[in-house]
């Protein structure tokens, strides 16, 4: 009784001195005494006394499962539902030969609807796709050729002085002043 | 249903299903589980299966396999003509992959051949065996350790080598 609080052990002493007064004891629990213990709670064709089972909280792990399955099946569903009806409605396309004179669309080279769909709407036709790279390539292949000749063109006119480029703005001839010079003896 | 495979090149093998010859008056219990799986399993799904096709007779669709024209080589370009290179080498990744579709044609041939023989697939398989090691040989050969950036000019270059060690042996 050395942990006990001093209420407690006052009713303690109070329940062993007179233990079936029902002025004195507080309540069943705080005594820690079982009044009429003969008396069980057995109901025939159940599942026995009722138990008050402790465990530790499954909230916050039955909430996660829930609000999973939720946000999982929010897009699943429809997806699903489109998918399967796409499939079963629809159905894939079937192999053939090019027909004589036609140039099928872009599209026309896929077998699921749903790919066929996606290349006929977001996607450009893999010629416009070429033709796009081969453009960069051109231009590409163009700037390099010029910075070619560009460098070349320097070359030239660097060394030969006759060209626009490389003009350094000198004084007026007529300006200068001769007479320096003009004498040998100077 | 799909198309059915060719079945010249996967041949089945002849059917050895006995003559049913009862000596009993006792029910047979693989018969009666083999009609079990038919009405439980087999003719619901054949008539779903049928319904689907129905449906699918509606409105066909097809689909084809492109046509690419053959345009000139990475050996008939110009020097410095970039376009030209692009396109070779367009080409030739669809050549690559051709190749590699071939390739896994035969192999599938030989599996299915040596499923069907057994153990004894060594002597009866021995055309496919042969007309596989050719198909693998050619591949190595030619694409066999190009890399993972494996491009028209290195598969030009590896022929290059090729043909030089070609004619050192000689």
């Amino acid at each position: 009784m050395v942990g006990m609080s001093v209420l407690r052990s006052a009713a303690a002493i109070a329940a062993k001195i007179n233990p079936f007064k029902p002025g004195i004891t507080k309540s069943g629990l705080l005594t820690r005494t079982v009044r009429e213990r003969d008396k069980v709670a057995v109901r025939f064709g159940s599942h026995g006394k009722q138990m008050f089972v402790i465990k530790p909280t499954d909230y916050y792990d039955r909430r996660f499962l829930h609000l999973l399955k939720y946000y999982i099946l929010l897009t699943g569903i429809p997806v699903a539902a489109i998918v399967a009806y796409v499939n079963i409605f629809i159905g894939e396309a079937e192999l053939a030969e090019i027909p004589e004179g036609y140039v099928p669309e872009h599209w026309e080279y896929y077998k699921h609807p749903i790919t066929r769909w996606i290349a006929r709407t977001f996607y450009d036709p893999p010629e416009k796709d070429y033709e796009k790279m081969m453009a960069l390539i051109q231009i590409e292949a163009e700037k390099a050729d010029m910075r070619l000749t560009q460098l070349e063109v320097r070359k030239h006119m660097r060394h030969r002085g006759d060209g626009p480029w490389f003009h350094y703005e000198t004084v007026d001839k007529t300006l200068i002043d001769n007479s320096i010079k003009s004498t040998p003896d100077n | 249903m799909p198309d059915d495979y060719d079945k010249d090149v996967y041949p089945e093998p002849p059917r050895r299903t006995p003559v049913v010859d009862k000596q009993t008056n006792l029910p047979n219990p693989a018969l009666i589980l083999t009609q079990l799986f038919h009405y439980a399993v087999d003719v619901p799904v054949t008539t779903f299966r049928d319904f689907m096709d129905r449906m699918h007779d509606r409105n066909k669709l097809y689909y084809y396999h492109q046509k690419f024209r053959r345009v000139p080589e990475l050996t008939e370009c110009q020097m410095g003509d970039f376009l030209c290179y692009y396109e070779a080498e367009m080409q030739w990744r669809r050549d690559h992959k051709v190749d590699q579709e071939i390739v896994k044609v035969v192999q599938e041939r030989l599996r299915a051949c040596q499923q069907r023989e057994g153990n004894s697939y060594e002597q009866n398989c021995a055309k496919e065996l042969q007309q596989f090691a050719q198909v693998a040989k050619a591949y190595q050969s030619r694409y066999g350790d190009l890399g993972a950036y494996g491009s028209a000019r290195k598969c030009l270059m590896k022929q290059k080598h090729r043909m030089l060690e070609e004619q050192n042996a000689a």
